[in-house]
């Protein structure tokens, strides 16, 4: 025993070595703080893939844009994220035949190359169902296509890369792996600028693979589609020799391929081609193994936007029956002759899966989530619980609880609350515009008014929820202007310093006083204006297509100081900086003064410092231009000089940031894999990751009252990290405390109803932030050995509740819900659930004591009233005092019955051994007995076996009822205590009587025969809780 | 559940030296060698303790015991009224319904699953090799802010909506002091599906030379926890047959 202490305290002692905040992991940092995820769901996301168990039809994995990948284990009803750590932009899903309940792969990148496309960063593996991943390789693929697993042979694998979409690149084409991932070798290559699309084996010969390889390549003001290496290729030798095979194909360029062998007879091909010609593009069919092909159909479906479209897939049992994927995508029944639409459900639809075992069942990925239908696609539902919409931007208002305003990728914009009773559901979100949504704004001081903008600001609007009333408020080029150029994502923001301020972003900045009705250009031509960059009208390659989504050298982030009006700065897509400190009189591009970054970097974001007028942030996004590095900078002279603030420690490029309002030092940047946490103005980085997914975040936005930080992200939704305030305090001196408490503000006691909750058990609900008081402590190290225990006292040192300690390293936050302690009960045949009531807590200061081993720590919490109270201190006041009342009459009650129970069991006992005693027990028990039954329920269940009340129900429903409301109790209530009060008084008289009768002679006659009286508690120690 | 969670102990002191090339023998015998050795731990016939709950206001009491030959009975309770939650008693698994107060019978394969991990006592890692589990290292993860060497045991298969499925626990021991601070098991069935359940331990004390956690917080990963606190142990206590008896009407 004595070496096991000695040793315990070597093993406490030995963390004693000094920290610090440039050493600590997110681990050992931010501790309790969890992101909080609140969809929404209801429109869902981007599917980019899907696909099921080879055996097990319950079991169906999906790929996203930009959500990862989730799994679902019965049959799609409820589905569950599996790859939270890693890049979240998903190409492909692949399970392994020989091990299809362990081993999966996922390719990252998604292949639907979209201007939004998020990148990939390489090939993962699992070998535990998605518990765990590894990435295995091919880090520079940045899209993978397909995997394809040898069946007979695990370690042998086949991989489709389509590599870069914003620059050449000479990690494409098909590799394969013979040593499960170890290494990799590049069987198949045409050059930097071709990728592979789309990868098959046939399902019968692994040997028979074949690849169709795409030439194509995104810029930020372009898109081609197509060139003379696009190509169908055939390998008939595990990879070793490729063939082209396009007997029947139409000759000239071709753009994107698309391919599929039927399962059921794998001669039969389908093909869809992108092609110069447009009569022949389309549906291709061979029922030779590709020797020869024959065009079968050129509908709107089949060649609509290749590049987002390319996947055809066939029936598990029938060849003739195959879907293709496209805006609504269409199944054909006849072998590909003719087509229908699939059901109604989202557009855009990327992938179809067919239940292996009931093909009537099929699953479709959209660009608004996941479809399952029963019936072959007649009637599609929706899947209600993927939370995987694509944010491009988010704002907050000043409601409370406040509000989130955003827009989606082909969702619109939307807004809805930051909690809700019963949580953030389907129904509490309401939308405010069409088309893809982006920048969403409320009115700063109007909360009915409300500015949203659809793609290339073709429209702009102004919504008044008050009356429903939407007017287009976008601005009009005037006499002598040029066309006006506006991003897909057109910059809009309001302004910090003038309610009804409104600027939009085109060339120019415009900016309106008057809520958008009219409009003052205030800059000249911010931009480029690069002539090369602005023929968007050629965009497309072989497919014309001039969505906006091209539009360049536009305005793209605006910041008005909020310290001074007149300082405004302006990022555009094609790499200025401007500022202006004179309301937009004169214009500085201060982007020359930037060392280290590229010229024409996309600046994405800038940030104006809270603290200074001369400082601001910006952060810049070079992946269109095939530059994946990070870049943020910092200036504190208007742009003269500008620091970069970024370390190694980050990984991704960066396109939102965030700085604290109280701590200059506090800064959070986001990227496309997450969220970065600097405590030192950026010296070093920390990636917060508890419940935190490596998700793009595109928009990062903090609330000024709560403290909240609230991200956009561009695949799982609004995410919220609730006050970060404990984040302000952490210093190198804090971290080297065994324990230190934070410093938290008076914490408000809500009086709203909870009433909430109209969701089914298969739709996301979003968690609420925790609404009751917090108890925030640093702990250097784990508590681990020996006891700790919390316990809240008031400011005499009166027992008040206890509340379960947390024992991490790092931030500890302890919840408390402004509880005290539920009455002791009287105890009887049933549980009244009354009883489970504990007042609440008066507003005021209470102390908190920690116990940590030996140790005592201290501090203090307060708490205070609901500030929309409808109550007054008279009307409080004299609810505490009937609470406090009818509590004690609780216990008192307890106590009596308590008595009774111990009365009559040593009545009981001593009978037994005792015959003399018989007589004057029995008289005894019966008294007490008949008493008890008026006290308590002595029969019945706890449902609807239930007895009839007795005093302790009647008192416990009054008791709790008026303690669940914070008012004075009403005439009614105060009526019933009258009367309660009255049967409590007809109790204790009854009770003094058996005890000044029977109960006296019982112990008379135990004291005559010396024998043992009963050992009571007393009241104190009966109702003593501490 | 309750009785893996109880069943873990305690170590102190020996220290691997070098972390590079640990094993899971080193591990598991400095651990148990720590907390009173191997011998001591295989002479425990059975432990109670004595337990709370902290519901906000309400410190619901419980009561646990755990024999060796797999008997066990969890009970709370709630206004004086002692409700069980699980017991069993060789034969029959069965706990207590709220609404009628009245015993009922566990579902036949929740009680073969129970029956299936008899022996693991006072946890599954002390005797794993006799009852055929294997333990190996899963490489390194940090848990609760320490890091951790990630152990797997994978157990008899376990049945799972009427399919055997694997029955895999991960345990977490400090690199430091090489105690288990955290285990994490998936959830195999109904609405949470998919999802990871952990228990996490502390407060180690000591009773009668051997060490246990006198705190077990269970959570599902990223939520909310419910902690049991215990506030004493008895080894190997006398416990009269009928405490576990399914009570026959």
């Amino acid at each position: 025993m004595k070496v096991l202490s000695t040793l315990f305290i070597v093993a406490c002692g030995l963390s004693a070595h000094a920290q610090s905040i440039e050493k600590l992991n997110g681990d050992a940092l931010f501790g309790d703080m969890q992101a909080r995820h609140i969809g929404p769901a209801l429109m869902s996301g981007r599917v980019s893939d899907i696909e099921g168990h080879p055996e097990d039809s319950k079991t169906i994995y999906i790929g996203t844009a930009g959500g990862g990948v989730w799994k679902s284990t019965d049959g799609g009803v409820m589905f569950n994220p599996i790859f939270d750590d890693h890049c979240q932009s998903i190409g492909t899903v692949a399970i392994d035949s020989k091990d299809p309940n362990n081993t999966l792969w996922v390719g990252t990148g998604e292949v639907w190359t979209r201007n939004s496309t998020s990148v990939g960063d390489g090939i993962y593996k699992t070998t535990n169902g998605g518990k765990t991943w590894k990435k295995m390789g091919l880090e520079n693929s940045d899209r993978i296509s397909a995997i394809r697993i040898h069946p007979d042979n695990s370690d042998v694998l086949f991989v489709g890369v389509q590599g870069a979409l914003w620059g050449p690149s000479e990690e494409r084409g098909v590799y394969k792996t013979s040593d499960g991932g170890a290494t990799w070798e590049k069987v198949f290559y045409i050059d930097e600028n071709t990728g592979c699309s789309e990868l098959i084996m046939d399902p019968n010969n692994p040997d028979i693979l074949y690849a169709s390889f795409w030439e194509h390549r995104r810029t930020a003001w372009s898109f081609n589609s197509g060139g003379d290496n696009s190509a169908l290729y055939k390998s008939t030798d595990g990879g070793k020799t490729w063939n082209k095979i396009h007997n029947g194909f139409p000759e000239g360029t071709l753009g994107r391929i698309a391919i599929a062998a039927a399962p059921s007879n794998s001669a039969i091909l389908y093909s869809v081609i992108e092609s110069e010609d447009k009569k022949l593009s389309g549906l291709y069919r061979s029922d030779d193994a590709g020797a020869s092909w024959k065009h079968l159909n050129a509908d709107f479906e089949l060649v609509v936007r290749p590049f987002y479209f390319s996947r055809i897939v066939i029936h598990p049992t029938n060849p003739d029956i195959v879907v293709k994927a496209g805006f609504l995508g269409s199944i054909s029944r006849d072998g590909g002759k003719t087509f229908r639409n699939l059901g109604s459900m989202h557009p855009d639809i990327h992938d179809i899966w067919f239940d292996i075992k009931d093909p009537d069942k099929l699953f479709v990925g959209t660009d608004g989530g996941l479809y399952r239908s029963l019936n072959l696609g007649n009637t599609m539902e929706i899947i209600e619980n993927l939370p995987i919409c694509q944010f491009y931007h988010i704002s907050v208002d000043n409601q409370e609880p406040y509000n989130i305003y955003g827009g989606l990728q082909d969702n619109g914009s939307w807004f809805g609350p930051s909690s809700s009773p019963g949580g953030v559901e389907a129904r509490d979100w309401e939308v405010i515009g069409v088309g893809d949504g982006f920048r969403v704004y409320p009115h700063p001081t109007k909360p009915h008014i409300m500015y949203s903008e659809m793609q290339g600001a073709e429209n702009v609007w102004r919504y008044d929820s008050k009356n429903r009333q939407t007017r287009i408020i976008k601005p009009f080029p005037v006499k002598g202007d040029p066309k006006l150029r506006f991003n897909w994502n057109a910059a809009i923001t309001t302004s910090l310093n003038n309610p009804d301020r409104l600027y939009i972003g085109s060339q120019f900045l415009h900016v309106s006083n008057d809520m958008g009705n009219t409009w003052t250009k205030i800059s000249p031509d911010l931009t480029t204006n690069d002539p090369a960059k602005l023929n968007q009208a050629e965009s497309g390659g072989l497919s014309l297509d001039n969505s906006g989504a091209e539009n360049h050298c536009t305005i793209f982030t605006i910041a008005e100081s909020g310290l001074d009006q007149n300082v405004i700065w302006v990022g555009t897509d094609d790499g200025n900086v401007q500022v202006t400190q004179d309301g937009g009189k004169t214009w500085t591009n201060t982007t020359p003064n930037i060392s280290g970054l590229p010229a024409n970097t996309w600046c994405y974001h800038i940030e104006a410092s809270t603290f200074n007028k001369g400082t601001a942030y910006a952060v810049f996004d070079g992946h269109t231009s095939n530059d994946k590095n990070t870049y943020c900078y910092k200036t504190t002279d208007f742009g003269k000089t500008w620091t970069s603030i970024v370390t190694d420690d980050v990984y991704g490029f960066a396109r939102s940031f965030q700085e604290d309002y109280k701590n200059p030092d506090l800064l959070f940047l986001g990227t496309e894999f997450g969220l970065y946490v600097t405590l030192n103005g950026g010296k070093n980085w920390v990636k917060f990751e508890n419940n935190m997914p490596a998700t793009a975040i595109h928009y990062l936005e903090m609330h000024k009252e709560t403290n909240d930080l609230i991200m956009g992200t561009h695949g799982r939704g609004i995410i919220i990290l609730d006050d970060v305030s404990p984040l302000r305090q952490v210093t190198n001196d804090i971290v080297t405390k065994k324990l230190h408490f934070m410093e938290t503000k008076p914490y408000e006691m809500s009086e709203e109803s909870t009433f909430g909750g109209t969701s089914s058990e298969t739709q996301f609900v979003g968690a609420n932030p925790y609404g009751g008081a917090q108890i925030i402590y640093y702990l250097s190290k784990r508590h681990t050995f020996g006891k700790m225990s919390m316990k809240v006292l008031d400011m005499d040192g009166n027992y008040v509740t206890s509340l379960t300690p947390g024992k991490k390293k790092g931030i500890n936050i302890v919840g408390w819900g402004f509880s005290t302690s539920v009455p002791k009960v009287a105890k009887g045949k049933t549980i009244t659930y009354s009883g489970l009531t504990a007042p609440r807590a008066a507003a005021g200061k209470y102390k908190v004591v920690i116990q940590k081993g030996k140790e005592t720590y201290e501090t203090t919490v307060e708490l205070a009233y609901d500030k929309n109270s409808v109550f007054t201190h008279e009307e409080r006041k004299k609810q505490q005092d009937v609470v406090w009342k009818l509590y004690d009459m609780m216990e008192e009650l307890a106590y009596m019955v308590h008595r009774l129970d111990t009365y009559m069991e040593h009545g009981e006992s001593m009978a037994k051994e005792n015959a003399k005693l018989k007589k004057t027990v029995a008289s005894m028990t019966s008294e007490m007995n008949a008493l008890k039954k008026t006290l308590v329920i002595t029969t019945g269940d706890n449902y609807v076996g239930a007895a009839e009340n007795e005093l302790r129900e009647d008192l416990g429903d009054l008791y709790s009822t008026i303690a669940q409301y914070s008012g004075a109790p009403s005439s009614t209530q105060m009526e019933n205590m009258q009367k309660i009060q009255e049967e409590m008084q007809e109790a204790r008289d009854s009770m003094k009587k058996i005890e000044q009768k029977s109960l006296k002679k019982y112990l008379a006659s135990l004291s005559k025969m010396e024998l043992a009286s009963p050992e009571l508690e007393s009241y104190e120690e009966f109702v003593k809780k501490d | 559940m309750k009785k893996l969670a109880l069943g873990l102990f305690f170590i102190v002191g020996a220290f691997v030296s070098n972390a590079q090339e640990v094993t899971v023998s080193e591990i598991l015998d400095t651990y148990f060698e720590n907390t009173g050795g191997r011998e001591a731990w295989n002479k425990l016939d059975g432990y109670s303790a004595v337990a709370s709950v902290d519901a906000q206001g309400m410190e619901i009491p419980i009561e646990m015991i755990n024999m060796k030959d797999g008997r066990t009975i969890t009970k709370f309770s709630l206004q004086g009224k002692e409700i069980v939650q699980q017991a069993y008693d060789g034969e029959t698994l069965w706990s207590v319904s709220f609404m009628t107060m009245k015993p009922e019978k566990g579902e036949s394969e929740d009680t073969e699953n129970h029956k299936r991990s008899i022996g693991e006592f006072p946890d599954a890692l002390l005797n794993h090799e006799k009852m055929g589990y294997t333990v190996a290292l899963d490489g390194e993860d940090t848990k609760d802010g320490v890091e951790c060497y990630k152990l797997k045991l994978t157990k008899k298969s376990q049945l799972v909506d009427g399919e055997e499925m694997d029955n895999i626990v991960y345990y977490y021991f400090d690199k430091e002091n090489f105690v288990p601070i955290m285990q994490e098991q998936e959830i195999m069935s109904g609405q949470m599906k998919g999802q990871v359940a952990q228990t996490l331990f502390s407060d180690y004390q000591e009773v009668d030379g051997l060490y246990f956690p006198f705190s077990m917080t269970f959570q599902t990963e990223g939520g909310g926890g419910q902690t049991i606190q215990v506030e004493s142990m008895e080894l190997n206590p006398e416990i009269d047959d009928t405490v576990f008896a399914f009570p026959e009407e």
